[in-house]
C-alpha cells in the first residue's frame, strides 16, 4: 500500500456565481521515501491538493489515506493530533512565530507529543543541526535572513519525525542562491533521513531535485521526465 | 506553550500595561465599594448588633437631641432578661454624613472595659480610669488623625488626652473615642448633668431582644421622657438610613466596575487574536488542537485580568488597612476595613472575568479557517 493514497478526490470552490472544480475525481499514490514535486499552471489545485493531504482542508468527495489513516474521516481535533505526529508542513512564507526564538519555533511540534524534556532537547538540536542553524538557536525570526527563516521552518517540519513532509513553494520567496541552498537541503533530508516529501513548486530547478515530477492540469496528474519539466512550468 | 502566551503579552507590552492598569483601577473601586457593603453588613449583623439594645429618646435621631435621664439605668436593669445597662453620652462633631466624623462616647470606664469588645494596643486602662480627661481612641480614628498615647486632642469644646489606642472585632467600635461619662456630661455646651444620650442594654443569653425592648418602652412610658428601644443593629441602620440607601445603590457601581474590566480585557483579547489569526492557523497546522488554541487565548485574557485585578485588589486592601476610612452620620459610623473575604472576592472575580472576557476570542482562535487564514499577507 502507498504511503499517501488519494482516491476519487473532488474539491470545488464558489467564486461569485461560478463554481470552480480544480480537483475532480483525482487519484494519486506516493510511496514511502518518494520525493515528489508537483507543478502545473496557477489555479489548477496544486496547493489545494497539498492542503487536503495535510488535513487542513477537506475534500467534497473521495478518500485520502496517509500512512494507513483515512484523514478524511478524522475530526478537527483528531486531525490536529494526527498532523502533530505524522505530518510536517513547510510554508512558502516560513510562518515562524515571531515571539519565539528559532529553538522555540522548532521545539513547538514536540511540545504536542509525549516525550521527556531531554528527548525533546535532543530532537530540536538535531533538527537545527540538520539545517545548519545550531548557532542561530537563540535568534528571533526578525534577526534571521529569509533563507535562515526557511531553514528554521524546515527544521520545525522534520523535528517530530513525521511520515510525510509537504512543502508549499518552499523556495518561492527566496533569491536564487538561497533557493538553491534550500533545494540541496530538501534533497539531503529525503536521501539521508528517508523523509517522504511532497512539494508544490513553480520553480523548474526546484522541481528537478525531486525523484518524481508530477504535473497537475485540468484535474489530471501526469508524470513527466526531467527534460519535460521546464516546458510544464511555462505552460 | 505557556511561554508563548507570556511572550505574546510581552511583545505588546504597551497594550498589556494599559489593559492591566485599567483592570487594576476598576478592581480597586470594586473592592472599595465592597468594603463599604461589608462594613454596613457588619454594623447591622452579629451578636453585638443582635443581642444588644439601644434605648433612645422617642422621635429623636441626632444624638444631640436625645436626652434621657441617667437614672433610667436602674429601671431598665430591673426588667427580666436584662444583664447589664450602660448609660452613654454621645457627642459628635457632625450630625450629617461625613467621611471624617469624630464620635465621643462617654460611659463608666470600668463598665467599658468589662462590656465592650475592646483590646488596647497601646496605653493602659488604669490611666483611662483614673484621669478625668483621659480618652481611649479607636484604631481607625488614631490612624486617620495621627493620634498616639500622650497626645492632647481637641475638637470643638472637647479636649482630651489620649490614654490608649484600641482595636476591636466590631470594626465600627474602632471609629469611636471613649471618655468617662462625667467628663462628657460636664463638657461646656452640653450641659448634660444627670442626662445621657442613650442606654445600651446587654441581654441575658435566653432573653428575646424584641420582647425586652418593648418591655423597656412600656415601663418608661410613664417616665419623664418616652423612649424607643431597638436592637443595636436596627438602631444603627435606622440612624444611617440615608447612607444605607446610598450604599445599596453603590453596589451597582461595583457591578459597573466588573463590566468595565470585562469589556476592556475582552476588547484587548479580541484585537490580539484578530491581529494574530494567521499565527493561530499556523499553530493548528503544526498540530495544536482547537481546544488547546482556545486555552491559549483564555490564558492570555485570564493573565491580563488576574494581574490587573489582583494588583487593584491588593492596592485597595492596603489603602483600606492603612487609611482608617469610615463614613458616619448622627453618631453611627461604618468602618471600611480590608478583609480576607474582599481579597478572595477580588481574586475570584478577576479569574472569572478573565475567562469570560477571553471566551469569544478563544472560539475565534479555535475555529479559524486554516486555509484562508494562511493566505493572509
Amino acid at each position: 500500500m502507498a504511503l499517501v493514497e488519494l482516491r476519487g478526490v473532488c474539491k470545488s470552490f464558489r467564486k461569485g456565481d461560478e463554481t470552480i472544480t480544480p480537483l475532480d475525481e483525482v487519484d494519486l499514490d506516493i510511496e514511502a521515501g518518494d520525493f515528489v514535486s508537483l507543478m502545473g499552471p496557477s489555479g489548477t489545485g496544486k496547493s489545494t491538493l497539498l492542503n487536503l493531504v495535510s488535513g487542513i482542508d477537506r475534500p467534497d468527495a473521495g478518500t485520502i489515506r496517509v500512512a494507513g489513516t483515512e484523514v478524511t474521516k478524522l475530526s478537527r481535533g483528531k486531525l490536529a493530533d494526527w498532523r502533530a505526529a505524522n505530518l510536517g508542513y513547510i510554508f512558502q512564507t516560513h510562518n515562524l512565530i515571531p515571539v519565539l526564538t528559532a529553538y522555540e519555533n522548532v521545539e513547538l511540534p514536540t511540545l504536542l507529543l509525549k516525550m521527556t524534556s531531554s528527548q525533546r532537547r535532543q530532537r530540536v538540536e538535531l533538527a537545527l543541526e540538520a539545517v545548519g542553524l545550531s548557532d542561530r538557536a537563540d535568534h528571533y525570526p526578525r534577526q534571521l535572513s529569509g533563507g535562515q527563516e526557511q531553514r528554521v521552518g524546515i527544521a520545525r517540519a522534520i523535528v517530530a519525525h513525521p511520515k510525510v513532509v509537504v512543502a508549499d513553494e518552499p523556495t518561492g520567496s527566496l533569491d536564487t542562491e538561497t533557493s538553491e541552498q534550500v533545494q540541496v537541503l530538501l534533497q539531503r533530508l529525503n536521501k539521508e533521513l528517508d523523509i517522504t516529501l511532497l512539494m508544490v513548486t513553480h520553480d523548474t530547478d526546484a522541481a528537478k531535485i525531486a525523484s518524481r515530477q508530477l504535473v497537475l492540469d485540468r484535474g489530471m496528474f501526469r508524470e513527466v521526465g526531467l527534460d519535460e519539466t521546464s516546458t510544464v512550468s511555462n505552460a | 506553550m505557556f511561554r508563548y502566551v507570556l511572550k505574546t503579552l510581552w511583545r505588546h507590552r504597551t497594550r498589556t500595561l494599559l489593559t492591566v492598569t485599567g483592570a487594576a483601577v476598576a478592581m480597586f473601586v470594586f473592592c472599595f465599594v465592597g468594603s463599604v457593603q461589608e462594613g454596613l453588613h457588619r454594623l447591622t449583623t452579629g451578636s453585638d448588633a443582635d443581642r444588644n439594645l439601644i434605648v433612645f429618646q422617642e422621635n429623636r435621631f441626632c444624638p444631640t437631641s436625645s436626652r434621657l435621664p441617667e437614672d433610667y439605668e436602674r429601671v431598665i436593669a430591673e426588667i427580666p432578661g436584662v444583664r447589664d445597662v450602660m448609660p452613654i453620652q454621645v457627642w459628635t462633631n457632625n450630625c450629617r454624613a461625613s467621611l471624617d466624623i469624630v464620635v465621643f462616647n462617654g460611659a463608666d470606664p470600668k463598665q467599658i472595659q468589662q462590656t465592650r469588645p475592646l483590646k488596647l494596643t497601646s496605653g493602659d486602662w488604669q490611666q483611662f480610669q483614673s484621669t478625668r480627661d483621659a480618652a481611649i481612641v479607636g484604631r481607625n480614628v488614631a490612624q486617620r488623625r495621627g493620634l498616639k498615647v500622650g497626645d492632647q486632642f481637641t475638637i470643638g469644646e472637647i479636649s482630651v488626652r489620649v490614654a490608649g489606642v484600641f482595636e476591636s472585632n466590631v470594626p465600627s467600635e474602632e471609629n469611636l473615642i471613649y471618655t468617662s461619662l462625667q467628663f462628657l456630661q460636664y463638657t461646656r455646651g452640653l450641659d448634660a448633668a444627670g442626662l445621657v444620650t442613650q442606654h445600651e442594654v446587654m441581654l441575658t443569653d435566653t432573653a428575646d431582644p424584641d420582647r425586652v425592648a418593648s418591655a423597656i418602652d412600656q415601663k418608661l412610658r410613664a417616665g419623664a421622657v418616652a423612649t424607643k428601644t431597638r436592637r443595636k443593629g436596627a438602631f444603627q441602620a435606622s440612624t444611617l438610613s440615608d447612607l444605607v440607601d446610598l450604599i445599596g445603590f453603590a453596589h451597582w457601581l461595583g457591578y459597573a466596575c466588573v463590566a468595565l474590566v470585562l469589556s476592556l480585557v475582552a476588547t484587548t483579547t479580541v484585537m490580539s487574536v484578530q491581529d494574530r489569526i494567521k499565527e493561530y492557523a499556523v499553530l493548528q497546522t503544526v498540530g495544536v488542537r482547537p481546544l488547546r488554541a482556545m486555552r491559549l487565548v483564555l490564558a492570555e485574557s485570564t493573565i491580563l485580568c488576574v494581574v490587573g485585578g489582583v494588583a487593584g485588589t491588593a492596592l485597595a486592601l492596603t489603602a483600606l488597612g492603612f487609611g482608617g476610612f469610615a463614613i458616619g452620620a448622627e453618631g453611627a459610623t461604618i468602618a471600611f476595613r480590608p478583609s480576607l473575604g474582599l481579597a478572595a472576592t477580588g481574586t475570584v472575580v478577576s479569574v472569572v472575568v478573565g475567562v469570560l472576557a477571553g471566551f469569544i476570542p478563544a472560539i475565534q482562535a479555535a475555529t479559524v479557517p486554516i486555509v484562508s487564514a494562511l493566505r493572509q499577507a
